[in-house]
């Protein structure tokens, strides 16, 4: 009688751990799609780009007011914030980076530029369509998926799977398509591409767009599992995060990093408590900074001399 | 009168913040984007101080630079070493956490619902008299060896670093200084005030900052001054248009920083021997005429 009841318990604290598992991987996926996004641009430009948060804003609430109009299914709101996030990249880029590589600026100015590019997103929702929150209804209903008795979300497995599916698709866009060898070469030398008859100012453009295709989706995502409110771009810190445990600089360490962060975050708040969450994370953070400051992968980009 | 002379002190202790925040990116060219919460710690550690324990205000305000100083120390101990994005970043995510502990220690501070009852303390002269010293404090250690030093590094590292200069060691003291001169900012705010909560230091209260610096100009402590001012004031004045005021504001910047990067007032910097040449144009008008 005894034993079955532990058996009970342990069962049932084995199906909580894999929920809660599953819920880190899915917004551990989120994470990596915003920390990949965000080292696109760090790659090729070197600098961060906090306007990536406003990107995925924008995204987020062209998503939203797509799925008011037209009463979108999943797959197809995911796509208008993906592609209202590209574009929102390239505007942002033509109007605030551009001018600056012209100049040939010290990165400072990068910074401060791309963040100022973040606030403008947040103040044009702020001004357009106010600070009131908005939620998504439930795509996929209520529906769990059950295996082997346990049972899942079936919307965060399904992010999950997403979130995979378009960081491999990233993969196969940077390493097999002409265009995507181009995106490569200006990160690693832009100097060098250029006089190998690369053109640079529209690989940057395209960079953007790709990055800008990730914020938006990442976006929609934040703005399902959360709610969209004008301060959602502030998340791009976690992507920051992820970027800095998994290694600024290369392109597989944020994804690692990302994951990292969301099962982190997710088991930190089951056990202990949301709003001990940040604090922890920060401590996290300087521990890491401290004791590796290279992340997961490695690599160190010095500045640029 | 009152109402002109609470303007004033806003401006003058925003003032203050952004010299704070000046010094920093001005002198070593790191951006922080927690300077707000500095303020936060400063406004509720002298606050606290006054309100559980009635310490008189002037030993609060020492106290609570002190204790933001060494807050200050910590989180840049990691980071003074990396590149400058990681400083900038790990300030921000330093402004969340203290969010976080702020409204979370409910019994201590008040949570969200904000520290009242600091005693009224601050008046006009008391913080004009400050400005003039955190001004003339600033303005003798940028002319100072050290601060040349920091203005090499700022423009150069790699260069400032092979003639021997210990970088990260003069970005942390300086990175201490702001975090004091911030902090001190703070603790008058709190004082003016009376009452604080930690809406008040959040990240766009950072950002603003930070943006009131480049506005002025990274090279100019007197263009900061003007720049803030007139910055502080028109937001004041525009309020009736609502949130298009930030948009349109945070719009200027952009374009400024595309075109002007070295803000309005460059290089600019107002001088004694300004205003001896200023006067010299009509002694020599007069000369002449004799």
């Amino acid at each position: 009688m005894k034993a079955g009841l532990l058996l009970r318990n342990v069962k049932k604290e084995l199906e909580v751990f894999l929920q809660q598992l599953l819920n880190g991987l899915s917004s551990g996926g989120v994470y990596a799609l915003m920390a990949v996004g965000f080292g696109l641009i760090y790659n090729v430009l070197k600098f961060s780009n906090f306007s990536h948060g406003g990107v995925m804003l924008i995204g987020c609430y062209t998503a939203y007011f797509a799925f008011k109009i037209f009463h979108s299914s999943l797959f197809l709101t995911l796509l208008f914030g993906a592609i209202s996030g590209g574009f929102c990249a390239v505007i942002f880029e033509k109007l605030a980076i551009a001018p600056l590589r012209k100049r040939n600026a010290p990165k400072v100015y990068f910074f401060v530029n791309s963040i100022n590019g973040g606030l403008l997103a947040e103040y044009l929702i702020v001004a357009t369509v106010g600070v009131f929150f908005h939620t998504f209804p439930d795509f996929l209903g209520t529906a769990n998926i059950n295996i082997r008795q346990i049972s899942f979300s079936k919307l965060n497995l399904t992010m999950f799977t997403i979130s995979l599916i378009t960081l491999f698709g990233l993969m196969w866009y940077l390493y097999k398509t002409k265009s995507g060898r181009a995106i490569r070469a200006v990160a690693c030398d832009i100097n060098t591409a250029s006089l190998m008859g690369v053109d640079v100012n529209r690989v940057i453009s395209l960079t953007f767009f790709v990055s800008g295709l990730l914020g938006g989706l990442s976006g929609v995502f934040l703005g399902i599992s959360y709610t969209i409110y004008p301060q959602l771009g502030k998340m791009i810190v976690k992507g920051w995060m992820a970027s800095v445990i998994g290694g600024l600089g290369s392109l597989l360490g944020p994804v690692v990093g990302g994951i990292l962060l969301g099962v982190l975050e997710t088991f930190l708040t089951a056990y202990i408590g949301s709003s001990f969450t940040p604090i922890l994370e920060f401590i996290i953070l300087l521990m890491f900074l401290l004791i590796r400051p290279q992340g997961i992968a490695g690599i160190i980009v010095e500045e640029k001399v | 009168m009152s109402f002109y002379q609470g303007v004033i002190i806003i401006v003058v202790i925003n003032v203050i913040a952004v010299i704070g925040n000046f010094l920093l990116t001005g002198m070593t060219g790191l951006l922080s984007f927690g300077q707000a919460s500095f303020m936060a710690l400063g406004a509720y550690i002298s606050g606290l101080l006054a309100v559980k324990f009635n310490i008189p205000f002037p030993l609060a305000i020492l106290l609570a630079i002190i204790a933001s100083v060494f807050v200050g120390f910590i989180i840049a101990l990691p980071v003074v070493k990396l590149r400058r994005d990681y400083f900038a970043l790990t300030t921000f995510a330093f402004g969340e956490f203290l969010k976080a502990v702020l409204n979370l220690s409910v019994t201590i501070t008040g949570g969200a619902t904000g520290l009242a009852g600091i005693p009224y303390k601050v008046n006009i002269w008391i913080v004009l008299i400050s400005l003039i010293i955190v001004i003339l404090l600033v303005r003798n250690f940028r002319n100072s060896k050290f601060g040349k030093e920091c203005l090499a590094i700022r423009d150069d590292e790699l260069a400032a670093r092979s003639c021997g200069i210990d970088s990260s060691r003069k970005k942390m003291t300086v990175f201490l200084f702001s975090v004091a001169i911030t902090s001190f900012a703070g603790c008058l705010y709190g004082f003016y005030t009376c009452y604080i909560d930690p809406s008040m230091f959040g990240w766009t209260k950072s950002s603003e900052l930070v943006i009131m610096v480049f506005f002025g100009g990274l090279n100019s402590l007197t263009g900061v001054i003007i720049g803030t001012t007139f910055l502080t004031l028109s937001l004041e004045i525009l309020r009736f248009t609502g949130a298009w005021r930030m948009f349109i504001y945070v719009l200027i910047m952009i374009i400024l920083i595309d075109f002007r990067p070295q803000g309005v007032f460059a290089n600019w910097e107002l001088e004694w021997t300004t205003f001896e040449k200023l006067l010299q144009v009509p002694l020599s008008i007069i000369k002449k005429e004799k």
